[in-house]
């Protein structure tokens, strides 16, 4: 087992040197300059160079990447040439939000999606089995941004219920300690502002939500339809077990596993998704943190925040892989 | 476990209830200001980044020197009074006002205008070394008197001061605080002092009490970062903010409608304009440009882009400003657009292809004014194929001189003055001009020292003039903004399109 761990946390590393080299390699292929962006109308040629030299980019691009690697493993992902603060502190700022909301939303995600795996289950070969796979396409192909502006329109707008600006009310002043707003709250015993903090992640990830939560409901449903025929399902049904407590106590934990792959997998695409909405929705994240770099090619930030999100869907998967495994006999014992 | 448990839930119904009241109050107060705001700021150190679109909270936060009035003069502002000391203008005396504090309550004096330039004559990468080049020094004569000493005569100091990355930093703090902890807290002279940020979503601001010009109406602003367009117009229209900055031209009509809400489309300082690389063979035909400038309907574009509010432009200034020429206009003339393109060999029959650039929801409407011009040349004779470019590329071809179509550009300039405007356009040596001609170097080298008002004036509207007619750089329309507030509010707009809570006011 512990052979296991170590050569999964091997090939994470190797994975994250490896996207490492990718990604800033590509970016210094781009023809863009990320010096165009910091420098004033009256800047010449010859400013452009000095100001280059200053920042370390005359180098070439292996000499870069290797004086980024050596003080990326000292933790120090170099200093952005847009906000011209440390990398390092402007994601450890924005990570918590980001976190926060894709956890909101992995949940949202499983609370719709494990009933409705279930009930497109229960519909097969029934009437409804039509109008249920209907609504999954519809679900399927709207992404989450236009399900973000669709809930800013409904739920903002026309029955203002939800706030969808920000992560709290600026009559809340909450001491960070974890960066996590829910936590930090809670650790200040400010109770409306933890509601308020919960209220003001609602929309955002109901919308990232209601586009995963498909893909996982119509894994769960065909993973239900195979283990139906399964021999020990049959056992059970002929000592007179429920159909429910087949259903609910059998069935739906071995259909989990391919559903907790399918997770892991899907996790990267949810991170992918907070780029967008965490933008419609002004939320502090990584997401927002990103399109900012990108739009000024802020490129120690792009590779900082590129590499960040790199690890966190390794680490989900070295995760999954983990749950995997624990739930699994079969893997434990090789 | 369930008294506990029974403890939380009813903690949680009343933190419920209260947001709910909250939420019930959370209009505005008549003392209290929400903004919703498109862009960040990427520093707080104001003399850094030049970055137009923050202008407006670094004015809110630390003033400004000098001041660019709704006409585009430059005014006393921290700076009470000027006095070139030589006719050659390469010495200024500034007078401070006396009555200036920061944050913190110090005062603000000519020391700190001098540690500012110092501070950044010694990081190549502060931005303020680029906006004022030929500073060399300032003395300091009294705590409230300096003098400005000037490599090169430098005729729009005043206005430069009232520009970006203009602004007086505090000495005392910055010194004992340190730089980094100066940009997480920072603290300036302006009429409002920071006191709540979080990146990419919200910047608090409170009225400051010791404020010289007297302390704003408004106690608190709130300025909410909203990126998405369609977003602020629901923030507005939802009441959730009072104002909304720069949304979309469509929405200002159908907000003009709405009981309780006031929208408007505005003209400010910056002028979209096309860029043409003279590097390029194709467009080194002074009849092919020509045709290019004729063939543009301006006042149809602004009809369907812009509410008919963007007015077309003949010269490289905004209407109104010290660079206007308002008695030279080139009107649109396909007869005569299709007789140059003829002269340059190219016609209907026989098209000249090429490549337009354009930036896409950068500046309002961009990309779909591009088609349509591609669209107006296309009825003459030039095939244009309309491409979509982000403005990092575009620097990027700009400063290695590989631009190989026409750019569509917007370009700031909130002094007005020429120097700023076609100075910077056409100057061969800078690395955003894309006409490059070495003979405009001499010519405007010796322009930016010209001490005599009127004639420097007078030349650069002869520049302008033939910049125009050879069609070195086409001037297309000056730049709109839009803004929707809340009934109720006196918001006054300004020709540099900045947004001055200070100067607003609940009716």
């Amino acid at each position: 087992m512990l052979s296991l761990v170590i050569r999964k946390v091997w090939v994470v590393l190797i994975t994250a040197l490896l996207l490492s080299v990718i990604v800033f390699i590509l970016l210094r292929l781009i023809p863009s300059d990320p010096l165009g962006m910091m420098l004033p109308p009256s800047a010449t040629h010859e400013d452009a160079e000095a100001l280059r030299q200053v920042l370390g980019m005359d180098g070439s691009i292996a000499k870069q990447y290797g004086v980024w690697l050596q003080n990326a493993v000292h933790g120090d992902l170099g200093r952005s040439i847009f906000f011209r603060e440390p990398v390092t502190a402007l994601i450890k700022t924005a990570l918590p939000a980001t976190l926060e909301l894709a956890m909101v939303s992995l949940v949202m995600a499983l609370l719709i999606a494990i009933p409705g795996g279930v009930m497109m289950y229960k519909f097969e070969g029934r009437k409804l089995e039509i109008p249920a796979d209907f609504l999954l396409v519809v679900l399927l192909s709207v992404p989450s941004f236009l399900w973000g502006i669709i809930l800013i329109v409904v739920l903002g707008v026309a029955f203002p219920i939800l706030p969808f600006m920000g992560q709290l009310d600026p009559s809340f002043s909450v001491p960070r300690v974890t960066g996590f707003l829910l936590i930090d709250t809670l650790l200040a015993g400010q109770w409306a502002a933890w509601w308020d903090a919960l209220r003001h992640l609602l929309l955002p990830a109901f919308a990232l939500a209601l586009s995963f939560s498909p893909i996982i409901a119509r894994v769960l449903r065909s993973s239900l339809i195979e283990i139906a025929t399964e021999p020990y399902v049959n056992v059970v049904r002929l000592r007179g077990v429920s159909e429910r407590r087949i259903l609910w106590g059998h069935m739906l934990k071995n259909a989990a596993l391919p559903t907790l792959t399918l997770l892991g997998v899907q996790f990267g695409f949810l991170f992918g998704g907070t780029l967008l909405i965490e933008v419609i929705f002004s939320f502090p994240g990584l997401g927002n943190l990103m399109v900012q770099a990108i739009k000024n090619f802020d490129l120690p930030l792009i590779q900082g925040v590129a590499l960040v999100f790199c690890l966190l869907v390794l680490g989900v998967n070295f995760c999954v892989d983990g749950l995997y495994t624990a739930l699994n006999p079969k893997l434990r014992q090789a | 476990m369930k008294t506990w448990c029974t403890r939380v839930v009813r903690k949680l119904m009343g933190a419920a209830a209260a947001a709910v009241v909250m939420a019930g109050g959370a209009h505005a107060a008549p003392t209290e200001l929400k903004i919703a705001y498109p862009v960040d700021l990427p520093s707080w150190d104001p003399t850094a980044v030049t970055f137009p679109a923050g202008q407006s909270l670094f004015k809110a936060v630390f003033d400004s020197p000098t001041f660019m009035d709704d006409k585009l003069v430059a005014t006393p502002r921290q700076i009470e009074s000027w006095k070139w000391l030589d006719d050659a203008g390469t010495k200024l005396e500034l007078n401070l006002r006396k009555d200036i504090f920061f944050h913190d309550g110090s005062p603000l004096t000519a020391e700190d205008l001098k540690f500012t330039f110092e501070r950044a004559s010694k990081n190549k990468a502060i931005a303020l070394n680029g906006m004022m080049p030929t500073v060399t020094g300032i003395e300091v004569v009294s705590p409230h008197q300096a003098v400005m000493t000037f490599s090169k005569p430098t005729p729009t100091a005043i206005k430069s001061l009232a520009f970006l990355t203009s602004y007086i930093l505090p000495k005392a703090y910055i010194e004992k605080v340190g730089e980094e902890a100066f940009l997480k807290q920072p603290i300036g002279a302006g009429p409002y002092r920071l006191t709540g940020y979080q990146r990419g979503s919200r910047i608090t601001l409170e009225a400051f009490d010791k404020y010289w010009g007297g302390k704003p109406a408004i106690d608190k602003v709130v300025f909410e970062i909203v990126p998405d367009s369609s977003a602020r117009v629901a923030a507005v229209e939802s009441g959730r903010v009072d104002v909304s900055v720069q949304i979309p031209v469509r929405e200002v009509a159908r907000l003009q409608k709405s009981p309780n809400l006031e929208a408007k489309t505005y003209p400010y300082s910056e002028m979209f304009i096309l860029q043409m690389p003279s590097y390029v063979e194709t467009f080194q035909n002074e009849h092919l440009r020509r045709a290019m400038q004729l063939a543009i309907d301006k006042q149809g574009l602004s009809r369907a882009f812009y509410n008919n509010v963007a007015q077309p432009l003949s010269v490289l200034a905004t209407k109104g400003s010290a660079a206007d020429v308002p008695d030279f206009s080139i009107p649109f003339d396909r007869e005569q657009a299709i007789a140059e393109l003829a002269k340059a060999g190219y016609s209907k029959d026989k098209p000249l292809k090429m490549r337009l650039l354009s930036t896409n929801n950068t500046f309002p409407s961009d990309y779909d004014m591009a088609r349509a011009i591609a669209q107006m040349w296309s009825q003459i004779g030039i095939e244009t194929t309309v491409e979509e470019i982000t403005m990092a590329k575009y620097l990027e071809l700009s400063h290695s001189s590989k631009l190989d179509g026409v750019m569509l550009y917007v370009w700031a300039n909130a002094t007005g003055d020429p120097e700023l405007g076609v100075g910077r356009i056409l100057d061969p040596r800078l690395r955003l001009s894309t006409w490059k001609d070495p003979a405009l170097a001499s010519e405007l080298d010796a322009l930016s020292t010209e001490m005599d008002e009127e004639k420097r004036l007078a030349s650069y509207h002869e520049i302008m003039k033939r910049a125009s007619e050879n069609a070195w750089s086409l001037p297309v329309l000056q730049s709109i903004s839009t803004i929707a507030h809340k009934k109720g509010l006196n918001l006054p707009t300004y020709q540099t399109g900045y947004i001055l809570p200070q100067d607003y006011s609940w009716k």
